[in-house]
Formats: structure tokens, C-alpha cells, sequence
């Protein structure tokens, strides 16, 4: 704060800054895919109507999106050695990194649950029913007709939330953790240019989230090319198209 | 060390001294947050030249930048433009004069401003054209039809997107204490560390924001079952 703003120091910074985004992105890839794993388990029992489980998977998504992401992180990090202490297990030694990912995966997992719970509702129930009336078993109607549909439904959500635990991961270093944002606070300290530091940091967020929602934009085209109502580039193609599927498409894309 | 649930109990009571703090910082981020939202949203939709080409800057950079990344920008930035102004224009008003909680509050007004222009957005678009045309076809004018139309349709339907905007600066509101500013969470450090009960202090601090989590879905859900009072009954 003493010293000057000097613009010299973005620059300076942002390659020391983008050195430390491997760990940044290991925490969000991880904490990702077992989030995955996490809703999927979370989520079935409220598609299935479990009657025990079902509870207990809405009080962990209730206490999950109830609670900031930061006392998550201290409860897991203070908290996760004590109980599994109680069936002697002892992580009391782990590195604080996997407490961090512990911490995202448990949360994103909440999400994830909502996110399949919401996209699997939102296919059109007329569709179950038509593959039960050919013949189709209940594993057959996920994975052929609920399913696919069902991702290209997610991929918006998906997007979110993989920029939303992008930008959560700045609160590791509160444990000590050096991913980009620790990085930048020891660099801040040493070099006494905190907004500098924190310009470079704020720029490498934002390139990478608008690279990701470019990315998912992109991949939600993709994977509802076969539904004309919801993919824009596909509508554009019919309109292109001189003949037969004009009308039935009208302007605004929802049932004319 | 064992899990000692008594002095959860004890936490939660101290932690309930911050509760004022951790409100005000929602509170005041929310409502200056719908103010310039609602601002940014209008000048993006309406399309005023140079105003909309900056707002979608400012809720792009806002939207893809993390929370923490605003407060400490404000709170090392603003001080360095504030001086070098006072300085140049010889005011005697000076960055030493703003209270820390007031860096929490532009900061995270800020923040929700980006955020409450997409829900005011996401609303206004959400009420039918045809409704606007009507007004207009009764004579009408812009803000006659903003205030007395859409504004209060679009209310009704941005509920759930406020609630959770709500929500998510109520959850935000704990990066507070990088700079000091003592809410819940600072005041769960504290009560943590002055016993060495870090476990406990943290379970209260869970229990307090869950508890006020689900207070403001119940209060937006009974707001929403209220404001759509007069679509209910009707086909749709």
C-alpha cells in the first residue's frame, strides 16, 4: 500500500501467479469427479424414493447448501481427523490439500445431487412411458432415453458449478494451501504490491471462467444437436433451410 | 481431544453477538446490489450506447472474478485512488477515515450488483411482451409501464433467484474477516481459539447460517405463495 501502483507488476506477477494453476485446477478437477460420484449416490435415493436414505440425502444437501463453503472448509478440516479418529482412523498426518478437496467434493456433491435430481424431472415424463410401452426394463429407460437427454439438460448447471468451484478454490489458502490465491498473498507480503498482485489474480480467474463457460456453451450445443427447440444453432440451420421443417418451428423456439 | 457438545451450545452464544454484523453486511449488500442491478440491467436492456457496453464488462468481470478477489482489491485499491485524489485535490477526507466494515459493504455491493442484474434481467424477460405493448397501447409511458407492469410480474418471478442471491451473500459475508471485519465466522475463530475448540465453535458457526439459510427459503416461499396470489386458481 506504501508504494506506488506500478502496472510493470501485473505482468511480473502473472507468470508466477499461472505457475501455481496446476494446483488450483487439481482441486477443482478432483473435487469434481468425486462430486460426481457423490450426487449420483446422493441422488438416487430421492429418485427412487428410499424411504430412509431419502431423508438423510436431503439433510446432507440441505446442510451442504445451507452452510458458506468456508465454515465447510474449517469444519472439515478441524472436525474430519476427530470423527475418524472415533473409528480409529488416523488422517490427523494427511497434507491439508486432501482435507481441501474432501471439502469440495462434499459440497459440490450436494449440488450434483440437485443438478441429476432437476435434469432427470426435467425430461418429459410421456418419454418413460412410451419406452415402457415397448418393452423397454427400468435400466433401459435411464440409460437409453432419461439419460442422454437428461446431460444435455445438465450441461448449463455443470457449467456453473465447475466456474462457482473454480472461483471457490481461492478460499484454500485460508488453510495454508498454495494454490494461485496463497501465492498471490505471499507475493503481496514480500513485494508489499497487494492490488497488483491481486489485478494479476483477478484477470487468470477471469480468463479461465470465460474459457469454461465458452467451453460449456459450446458443448451444450453439442449435445442437444437432436433437439431443434433448444439448441440455437440447429434452429438456424432449419431456418436456412428452404423446405418441410419451417413451420413447424416458430420464432421464439418454445412450441410456436 | 474428545467432542465436547456442551460447548457448542456456549459457542453458539457468543457467536450470536456477531449475528448483527454478518445481517448487515447481507442486508446492505443486497439492497445496494438490487439498486445497481437494477440499473446495469436496464442499461442493458434498453441499450444505451456506451453505459451497456460497460455494465456487460462490469458483470462479466464481476461474474467470472472469485468474491474475495472484489473485497481485496477494494480493500487495497480504493484507499490508493481515495489518497492519491485527496491529495491532488487537497480534500481532507482520506482512506483512513472508512471503517473496515465499509470496505465489506462497497466490495459486496459490488459483487451482488453483477449478480441481482442478471436476476432483474432473468425477471424482466420472463414477463410477456405482449403485457408491455398492451401498456403501451394504452397510453402508457416507459416508466409508467416499468413501475406499474413489468416491475411487479417480474418480482413474482425472480423470487427464487433473489432468495438464493440472498443466500449467497449471506454465505459470502464470512470472507469478511480477511480484513478483520468480525462477523460469524471471525467470531468462531475467535471463541475457537481462545478455548481450543475448533470442532465445536465450527459446528455452531454451521448450525447459526443453516438456520438462517432455511429462515430466508421459508420467508421467500411464503413471499412467493403471496405474490403469485392472483395467478392461482386459473389455468394456465
Amino acid at each position: 500500500m506504501s508504494r506506488r501502483f506500478d502496472i510493470q507488476y501485473v505482468f511480473d506477477f502473472i507468470p508466477k501467479l499461472l505457475a501455481y494453476l496446476n494446483i488450483t485446477l487439481l482441486i477443482v478437477g478432483s473435487s469434481i469427479v468425486l462430486g460426481l460420484l457423490i450426487g449420483l449416490i446422493v441422488a438416487l435415493p430421492r429418485l427412487y424414493n428410499i424411504p430412509v436414505l431419502k431423508r438423510l440425502s436431503q439433510l446432507y444437501v440441505s446442510f451442504f447448501r445451507g452452510t458458506p463453503i468456508l465454515i465447510q472448509l474449517f469444519l472439515v478440516y478441524y472436525g474430519l481427523p476427530e470423527v475418524l479418529g472415533w473409528i480409529h482412523i488416523d488422517v490427523s498426518r494427511l497434507a491439508v490439500l486432501y482435507f481441501v478437496i474432501a471439502t469440495y467434493a462434499l459440497n459440490s456433491g450436494a449440488f450434483i445431487s440437485e443438478m441429476i435430481r432437476a435434469s432427470v424431472a426435467a425430461v418429459d415424463r410421456g418419454q418413460i412411458e412410451a419406452a415402457h410401452s415397448i418393452g423397454m426394463s427400468g435400466y433401459q429407460t435411464f440409460t437409453r432415453v432419461i439419460a442422454p437427454q437428461a446431460l444435455g439438460i445438465s450441461i448449463p448447471l455443470f457449467g456453473n458449478l465447475v466456474i462457482g468451484n473454480l472461483k471457490d478454490t481461492s478460499l484454500a489458502f485460508t488453510l495454508g494451501v498454495m494454490e494461485m490465491t496463497g501465492r498471490s498473498q505471499t507475493l503481496g507480503t514480500a513485494t508489499q504490491h497487494f492490488i497488483e498482485t491481486y489485478i494479476a489474480l483477478s484477470l487468470i480467474y477471469f480468463v479461465i471462467s470465460f474459457g469454461l463457460e465458452k467451453g460449456f456453451q459450446w458443448l451444450e450445443r453439442y449435445m442437444n444437436r437432436f433437439d431443434g427447440h433448444r439448441s440455437e444453432k440447429a434452429v438456424r440451420a432449419i431456418w436456412r433451410r428452404p423446405l418441410r421443417a419451417v413451420p413447424l418451428l416458430g420464432k421464439g423456439g418454445k412450441n410456436g | 481431544m474428545n467432542l465436547d457438545p456442551s460447548f457448542i451450545w456456549t459457542a453458539g452464544l457468543s457467536l450470536l453477538q456477531a449475528l448483527p454484523e454478518t445481517l448487515w453486511i447481507t442486508f446492505v449488500s443486497v439492497a445496494a446490489g438490487l439498486v445497481i442491478g437494477t440499473v446495469v440491467a436496464l442499461c442493458r436492456m434498453y441499450r444505451i450506447p456506451v453505459l451497456s457496453q460497460l455494465s456487460a464488462a462490469y458483470v462479466a468481470f464481476v461474474r467470472g472474478t472469485p468474491m474475495l478477489m472484489h473485497l481485496l482489491l477494494i480493500y487495497f485499491g480504493l484507499p490508493v485512488v481515495i489518497d492519491g485524489l485527496s491529495a491532488a485535490m487537497g480534500w481532507s477526507f482520506t482512506s483512513a477515515s472508512i471503517p473496515l466494515i465499509g470496505f465489506v459493504w462497497i466490495a459486496f455491493s459490488i459483487t451482488a450488483g453483477a449478480y441481482m442484474s442478471e436476476v432483474v434481467r432473468a425477471g424482466i424477460q420472463a414477463v410477456d411482451k405482449g403485457q408491455v405493448e398492451a401498456a403501451q397501447s394504452i397510453g402508457m409511458t416507459t416508466i409508467q409501464t416499468l413501475r406499474r407492469i413489468i416491475l411487479p410480474q417480474a418480482l413474482s418471478v425472480s423470487l427464487p433467484n433473489l432468495s438464493n442471491s440472498v443466500i449467497g451473500m449471506l454465505h459470502g459475508s464470512t470472507l469478511a474477516y480477511t480484513i478483520s471485519v468480525v462477523e460469524i465466522n471471525a467470531q468462531a475463530q475467535i471463541v475457537a481459539a481462545d478455548n481450543w475448540k475448533y470442532f465445536e465453535a465450527y459446528i455452531a458457526a454451521a448450525i447459526l447460517f443453516w438456520v438462517l439459510t432455511i429462515l430466508i427459503e421459508r420467508i421467500s416461499g411464503w413471499l412467493e405463495y403471496r405474490l403469485n396470489a392472483y395467478q392461482r386458481g386459473g389455468t394456465l
